[in-house]
């Protein structure tokens, strides 16, 4: 039982880092239609930064953020402009390639500059751990669940009570009218690529802090986050916080209770009865006629 | 000019047939053969994909499931009979692409539930769980070791000691076959009034179903019918390869390889997928092979991916075809664009009036054009 | 008015010259293979330089060449010079089948040396088996490798699923009160890793120490262990035996320090014998201090060459003999076992080759080989290392040139 109970609890405490990673997945895809392979990349990419600023520059690894959290968000605005932006017929699809093309660019470099080995983020909080009940848990799982947690209420601050909010609501309500009534919806599209992309920032910093990774590791990832933003239903920020903790959370406890080779499984067994049920997954609009 | 046209598209079909045989013949060092093994293999499953993606819209990037399947599919039943190397295997091949086949009912029925851009992630999540139940089934599948495939000893003169340049042979012809039936089932569906249906939802699906195409039906049968194709190149593959592995035989990576083959040759054509996906796997096992250093191959691959996107977004075929009617509007058929029409090229450029006129697209090529 | 039309030309033209590079580039590969007296002896080897597998290709890739350079140096082999012809794969089957293809019919190599890891292994085996050429690896050790009757793999390394039974035999000899009384076994589901986890746990429970909880399978691409370590603790065993690679171990003695979790004993099946990478995944010595694993390859082994490789290894890479991975002595035996075959037979006949692999026995810096019907090496021992206070030493067998005693129950956390 009170195994269950930790597993419960870290599945909560990692669920929130999934939240942040996969928010930014489903945001760009509610804005432009667009999935963003790469998304599991930028991830790898951020971890990759503050790896570099903590083993270069000592900077630790929350502070570092502010520093890799603006690098990447012009990242991902560059690569909105100059890759996707383009893309007139077919985005949908051109940019599954694309973002692809990215990924296989970023883990190219990766590769180049810190080599195929294993790496693991360093910092006191990492190893450091307080007690439970009969259950340590580590600061760094507390830390990276509040960082999730003030970043996204953040995003829903800068979504319901901000213009610049608006604008992306309006574009993802409808790009065609948004256009219509004035909203510069490129310019917007830029931007939540942007965001989408800085958030990974924090994301990666995060995960590689309680994970061993490599330049290959964005393939588990992008899975895991594509599945988490259809069980939530794609384009909806609240469904994909749900979905992530749900699939941790479902994880965790299928792994201690039966066998972690089946965790996986028991997710996607549930992924298809909602699906069968609500097939625009569990927050999801209904995909009508937006010509 | 008219005699041409008539006479030409025969003419060059079976022009490329014969370079197509040819080929092992001229080429006939084993690396050259296994490449193009590769490549037709490749080819056949990116025009099978391309009959549902390409006709409907749809865009599915699950197809390695129904791959693996039918890897998978061969392996155990060559194990569980017994089956020795040989030419039995690949008389085996079709039962392996109606094995995946069947598991593409449910799966695409499930996935088929949901509307364009959903769909796209929902068969990456139903592939993810036949990848996990390759792993897990362990009495089936025997697990992360895989299973081994019968090796074909008794092609004896291209074993040891023999003239191994004769060993793909039978490889590089089961592949051949493999696409130019992919290809006849592509053509003959675009010319048949389910495929004007498949068209017709690509256009516009409620339209579609207010004109009395049976939608639904008409996506999961043509999406069975693609799977069938991935599943005999999952099972030519596997025998090729001479054993199944989990984290080969269900690669996420290809379906995005499909996908860019299909897309560069030009998606919703007839030849486009052919001519992709023997330019990329050539391309592929050659940057491979000389740039791997450090992910240096990486790099150049995606920037190619991005070059061909960009440049070319319709694909080969496609922009080639825009070419041509722009020659021809302005009278111009002449020296500068019939250089160009190769073979390969015609395979697929011409196609029936009756599609333009059923989706009220005006215009040469707008047949032909990709879905939104 | 032409301006669209040339524009789309030009891209035309682009890719066709994109195509055309690339068949000149097919076209190069093409290689004389002039077979002269004087002429170097190839070797052709498939690595994964990039990809899942890069790491241990990297690694395996210093190895092969620090044979070659020490041949080399050494007036060769039959009195030739030895040149390598390394291919990269990516860690991917497909290629890997072309490119043992491309190595022995295109550039007609003498010999060729196994790539990396069992998975691929196996079909660049049917490759080389089809030629008739004998495939000796160092790294391509899961039973099914050998289980389907080829006749041309050789494994001069250990056979995998044997790599922890010098484990067991330690615990089992253990003196009544420090005697552990439970187990608890965790495996990644890989070939390499899962027979060995298998038969460890067999043999432990022969020997009367059981299974406390039934042995934990997980998936390769787990990230998140916590799950996973937690039921390993709450199994309560008195040691842990994990069947893991480097990352996977890197986040079991994370989440075993973060849990403050203790055993007597931690042995991993691979990743704490990959020296100065393990050091820095984990984050320094004292994490490693205790930890065990097994291998058939020590930088301190009096076995033949082994001084001279790890000097030679030193003197062109850097680092210090800890700090060298297993992989590396792998590829050199591979190395020094075909010189010793090819030497004996005078030729680079494959047939005589592959007799005399079957039948001689061989010397290498791994210790002796000896290979089965199957291929497999049947002389080496298994050594037991663990660290200590910064370096890897042999604990058992006990009779090990250099084997200190275990540090047994392993020392807390630091």
């Amino acid at each position: 039982m009170e195994l269950i109970i930790d597993a419960i609890i870290t599945g909560i405490l990692t669920g929130g880092v999934y939240a942040l990673m996969a928010s930014g997945l489903t945001l760009v895809f509610g804005v432009m239609e667009i999935i963003n392979i790469a998304q599991g990349a930028f991830v790898i990419l951020g971890a990759y930064l503050s790896y570099a600023l903590a083993q270069h520059f000592h900077i630790d690894l929350f502070l570092g953020l502010l520093i890799t959290m603006p690098v990447m968000f012009v990242l991902g605005v560059l690569i909105q402009v100059l890759f996707i932006r383009p893309l007139k017929r077919d985005r949908t699809m051109l940019s599954i390639l694309v973002t692809f093309a990215v990924a296989l660019i970023i883990e190219g470099v990766l590769t180049i500059l810190f080599t195929a080995n294993i790496v693991t983020l360093k910092a006191p909080y990492i190893t450091q751990s307080f007690r439970i009940g009969n259950f340590y848990l580590s600061y760094i799982y507390v830390y990276g669940f509040l960082l999730s947690v003030v970043l996204l209420a953040g995003l829903y601050l800068l979504l319901y009570r901000t213009k610049f909010g608006q604008s992306v609501r309006a574009s993802m309500l409808n790009r065609t009218a948004a256009q219509l009534i004035g909203i510069d919806v490129e310019r917007v599209s830029a931007l939540t690529f942007g965001i989408g992309v800085a958030l990974t920032a924090a994301g990666g910093m995060a995960f590689g802090a309680t994970t061993a990774f490599n330049p290959g590791s964005s393939y588990d990832l992008i899975s895991r986050l594509l599945t988490i933003i259809v069980l939530g239903g794609m384009g909806s920020l609240s469904g994909a916080l749900i979905a992530s903790l749900g699939m941790l959370i479902i994880e965790n406890v299928t792994a201690v209770v039966w066998s972690p080779t089946w965790s996986s499984t028991v997710f996607f067994v549930l992924l298809v009865v909602i699906l069968i049920l609500r097939p625009q997954g569990l927050l999801g609009k209904l995909e009508g006629r937006k010509q | 000019m008219i005699t041409a046209r008539k006479y030409g598209k025969p003419v060059g079909l079976l022009a490329l047939l014969g370079v197509a045989i040819a080929f092992p013949l001229v080429f006939s060092d084993p690396t050259y053969t296994t490449i193009a093994v590769f490549a037709l293999i490749f080819a056949s499953a990116a025009s099978g994909w391309n009959i549902f993606a390409g006709y409907t819209g749809y865009i599915a990037l699950g197809h390695a499931a129904y791959f693996g399947i039918g890897a998978y599919a061969l392996a155990i039943i060559c194990q569980r009979y017994n089956i020795p190397g040989g030419w039995e295997p690949i008389y085996l091949i079709p039962l392996c692409g109606l094995i995946a086949g069947v598991f593409a009912i449910p799966l695409g029925a499930i996935a088929l539930r949901t509307r364009r851009h959903t769909f796209i992630v929902v068969t990456i999540a139903t592939f993810f769980i036949v990848q996990l139940m390759a792993f897990n089934l362990r009495g089936l599948t025997n697990g992360s070791t895989g299973l081994d495939m019968p090796i074909p000893f008794q092609w004896g003169a291209g074993y040891q000691g023999g003239n191994q340049s004769i060993y793909n042979l039978p490889f590089y012809f089961t592949a051949l076959a493999l696409t130019i039936v992919a290809l006849a089932v592509s053509w003959f569906i675009r010319h048949s009034k389910y495929g004007l249906g498949l068209l017709a939802i690509r256009d516009d699906e409620d339209r579609a179903r207010g004109l009395g195409v049976r939608t639904g039906s008409s996506k999961l049968s043509a999406f069975v019918i693609s799977a069938i194709f991935a599943g005999m190149a999952g099972a030519l593959f596997a025998y090729f390869i001479g054993s199944v592995q989990p984290q080969f035989d269900f690669d996420p990576l290809f379906d995005l390889s499909i996908a860019l083959m299909t897309f560069l040759g030009g998606i919703g054509t007839r030849a486009g997928p052919i001519l992709g996906a023997l330019v990329l796997e050539f391309a592929q096992q050659w940057l491979t092979l000389y740039f791997t250093q450090d992910g240096l191959y990486l790099i150049l691959y995606g920037v190619l991916f991005l070059v061909v996107i960009l440049l070319l977004p319709r694909g080969v075929i496609p922009s080639l075809q825009e070419l041509w009617a722009k020659g021809r509007a302005r009278g111009r058929i002449g020296p500068l664009v019939l250089p160009v029409k190769t073979p390969v090229m015609s395979a697929g450029t011409t196609s029936p009036p009756t599609a333009t006129r059923m989706t009220g697209q005006a215009g040469e090529t707008a047949h032909e054009e990709v879905p939104r | 008015m032409f301006g669209p039309t040339i524009a789309t030309w030009r891209k035309i033209a682009a890719l066709a010259s994109i195509l055309g590079l690339m068949l000149m580039g097919l076209a190069a590969c093409g290689n004389n293979s002039g077979a002269g007296n004087t002429t170097p002896i190839k070797i052709g080897i498939s690595l994964s330089l990039s990809g899942d597998f890069s790491a241990d290709g990297q690694a395996f890739q210093q190895g092969y060449q620090l044979w070659a350079d020490y041949v080399n140096s050494h007036g060769g082999l039959l009195g030739r010079q030895v040149k390598l012809d390394i291919l990269s794969d990516a860690s991917n089957e497909a290629q890997v089948t072309t490119n043992y293809q491309k190595l022995i019919t295109q550039d007609k190599v003498d010999l060729v040396f196994g790539p990396y890891s069992t998975l691929l292994t196996k079909p660049a085996s049917v490759v080389a088996n089809r030629y008739g050429y004998a495939l000796v690896e160092g790294a391509g050790g899961g039973p099914s490798v050998f289980n389907r009757g080829l006749n041309n793999v050789f494994d001069v390394s250990l056979p995998v699923a044997n790599n922890l039974v010098s484990f067991t035999q330690l615990m089992a000899a253990m003196p009544a009160g420090q005697r552990p009384t439970s187990v608890a076994y965790a495996t990644e589901d890989d070939p390499f890793t899962q027979p060995q986890v298998d038969l460890a746990n067999q043999l432990l429970t022969q020997a009367g120490i059981p299974a406390a909880v039934p042995e934990i399978i997980y998936p390769a691409e787990t990230t998140d262990f916590t799950p996973i370590a937690q039921k390993i603790i709450a199994a309560h065993a008195d040691i842990v035996v994990l069947g893991t690679q480097l990352p996977d171990i890197t986040a079991f003695i994370l989440a075993f320090k973060q849990q403050h979790y203790n055993p007597k004993a931690i042995i991993a099946t691979a990743g704490p014998d990959q020296g100065t990478q393990f050091l820095q995944a984990i984050g320094g010595a004292a994490s490693a201090e205790g930890i065990m694993v097994p291998n058939g390859w020590f930088a301190e082994e009096k076995t033949p060459g082994n001084a001279a490789m790890v000097q030679a290894y030193i003197a062109k890479y850097g680092g210090t003999p800890d700090g060298i991975s297993a992989d590396v002595p792998e590829a050199y035996s591979v190395g020094q076992v075909v010189q010793q075959a090819v030497e004996k037979i005078g030729s680079l006949n494959q047939a005589k080759l592959i007799q005399e692999l079957h039948s001689g026995t061989f010397t290498t810096v791994q210790g002796p080989v000896k290979f089965d019907s199957t291929g497999q090496n049947t002389a080496i021992t298994s050594y037991l290392f663990q660290w200590q206070k910064g370096s890897l030493v042999p604990i058992y067998p006990a009779d090990t040139f250099g084997a200190v005693a275990p540090e047994y129950p392993k020392p807390s956390w630091p």
